[in-house]
């Protein structure tokens, strides 16, 4: 790191003059950063999908539609179910597997052990990622800030063979430094913004998902007279 | 519920990864983008504005003697075709005509004496003298052939003396031009050398002149600084002589005097005052030799406390020890 008499302090400049370690951790930042934008788009997709599917099931179930037909067209459906979707198809098919006459609390109880254990699974899917999320937007900066606080502490070390140090020698060492905790920031800002709205949605949705299991135990506690009948 | 089920109801299918990635992609582009932009825009220095300042047009003087001079340059080449017209109405007989391109080469030679030229003519032109050989005056036709070629010779040379000597008085004139252009801007150079020394002079004369007029002006402060002093100084003194003599009075207007003393003694007193013109102590300097004269003067002193002291405090040094005389007789 040369001071020069004319400093380019060009993006580029700057960080090719960096230190080694400075450009480790701008790389590594910068791929954590390239990876956190992935998921949060591809989370962002699932989650608006999800609300859509549940929108649509919710609205086609409580028209009044046949069970079985739901059920049939869930199952022999081309495309993946929704999560909604699979949250019925556990509990309907634990319903109908029952032979009449079986104790109804006992059919009850399987019946929300089977739909809890689907939608403990559609919860797992709907967060996976999201500590991703959590973690870049915590750590990034703590990283940024490492690689910073290195290049002014080479920065400064090459001061010491100059005997009139000005501000002009240490300023390109402490840009570039700097550069380093502003893509920590850039990683980090975009992070904690979608990891925080992703969980209130995926708590809206489990909200719904968790009404729809006690209404759909409703529903088939309902039907299960008839069915002994 | 078979295993296919199963996998069916629990296989995640996620909608658009690659979409997401491309998406991801373009912020880090877009982002780098405006990062490396704006870096550009402070990093570029402001354009620098280069001025040129000229005292004066630059001189087209050197132009124009160049100009003057490229002229005569194509005269000098198209003289020479006139000459060589002219030569071909002299020659009376139609004969000599093929011969005339011949007098170009031997231009070319340094016009040598007439008799090697014969010879030479002998020799080089005897396929002329059998095309000649059919006229019967050969002789004179030689003869007249040689006149006209030492005639053109001449003509030749004359042209070429011509043309060289106008080549020089050319360059001459180029030269003289030059010379004048030199002299001119030298002259110029003097004048403008001139008007800057005379300019100099003048700034000098104009700071010599500011600072005799500063001078003089300090002077003028001076002085009337003095005479202010002077005259306080003099107000001072006034106001002094003037507290004293009425001091002086109001201790006369107290004394009692003892009748008939012989002549006119005269008594004298050292007065110690106090700021406010309270009489600290009084002590006879010189007596009269009258006790009761002195007497009745120092009761007349203490009588007449307090003193009138000028209101300026700073004036009271002048009263501090006030030396009062009495004459006995006034």
């Amino acid at each position: 790191m040369n001071p020069t008499v004319t400093q380019d302090l060009s993006l580029f400049h700057l960080i090719s003059s960096a230190s080694v370690f400075v450009q480790l951790v701008m790389l590594m930042l910068l791929l954590a950063s390239l990876l956190s934008w992935w998921y949060i788009f591809r989370k962002m997709f699932v989650l608006r999908e999800a609300v859509k599917q549940s929108d649509d099931f919710e609205d086609s179930f409580w028209r009044g539609a046949d069970l079985n037909v739901l059920y049939q067209r869930a199952v022999g459906s081309r495309y993946a179910p929704s999560s909604m979707e699979r949250i019925f198809v556990a509990g309907f098919g634990e319903f109908s597997k029952h032979k009449p006459g079986a104790n109804i609390d006992m059919m009850m109880d399987s019946i929300r052990r089977a739909m809890q254990a689907t939608y403990q699974r559609e919860m797992d899917r709907l967060e996976s990622h999201l500590s991703f999320l959590a973690t870049v937007g915590s750590v990034s900066p703590y990283i940024g800030l490492l690689g910073t606080v290195w290049g002014i502490m080479n920065s400064f070390r090459s001061l010491s063979n100059i005997t009139q140090a000005t501000i002009a020698h240490v300023a390109p060492g402490i840009a570039e430094a700097l550069i380093a905790t502003a893509m920590g920031l850039f990683a980090a800002i975009p992070a904690v913004i979608a990891y925080n709205r992703y969980v209130s949605d995926i708590e809206k949705l489990a909200t719904r998902f968790e009404s729809f299991m006690e209404e759909l135990s409703n529903v088939l506690q309902r039907r299960a007279p008839t069915n002994l009948e | 519920m078979t295993m296919a089920y199963r996998q069916h109801l629990t296989s995640s299918e996620e909608p658009r990864p690659i979409l997401a990635g491309a998406l991801a992609l373009l912020v880090h582009i877009v982002f780098i983008a405006i990062l490396i932009f704006g870096f550009n825009w402070k990093d570029e220095p402001p354009a620098s504005m280069i001025v040129d300042i000229w005292q004066d047009l630059p001189r087209p003087a050197p132009q124009p003697v160049e100009k003057k001079a490229a002229p005569p340059v194509q005269p000098e080449q198209q003289p020479k075709p006139a000459p060589e017209v002219k030569p071909e109405p002299r020659p009376k007989s139609s004969e000599p005509k093929p011969e005339q391109p011949r007098p170009a080469p031997a231009q070319a030679s340094p016009p040598p004496p007439k008799k090697p030229e014969i010879a030479i003519k002998d020799k080089t032109e005897p396929p002329k003298a059998v095309q000649k050989a059919p006229t019967p005056d050969l002789e004179a036709q030689k003869k007249k052939a040689q006149e006209q070629e030492a005639k053109e010779k001449a003509e030749a040379e004359r042209l070429q003396r011509e043309k060289m000597e106008q080549e020089q008085r050319e360059r001459e004139a180029r030269k003289k031009l030059e010379i004048e252009a030199q002299k001119q801007r030298e002259q110029e150079e003097q004048r403008k050398r001139e008007i800057e020394a005379q300019k100099q002079h003048e700034q000098e004369e104009q700071r010599k002149r500011e600072l005799e007029a500063q001078q003089k002006r300090e002077q003028e402060e001076k002085a009337r600084r003095e005479a202010q002093q002077a005259a306080a100084r003099a107000q001072v003194a006034s106001e002094i002589s003037k507290y004293k003599a009425m001091i002086l009075a109001k201790i006369k207007s107290r004394i009692v005097m003892p009748p008939d003393l012989p002549g006119n003694p005269v008594t004298e007193f050292n007065v110690t005052l106090l700021p406010g013109g309270d009489i600290l102590d009084v002590r006879l300097r010189k007596s009269s030799g009258y006790p009761e004269f002195d007497s009745a003067v120092e009761r007349a002193i203490l009588m007449s406390r307090p003193l009138p002291l000028p209101p300026d405090p700073a004036l009271f040094n002048e009263f501090r020890n006030l030396q009062v005389t009495v004459h006995y007789l006034e």
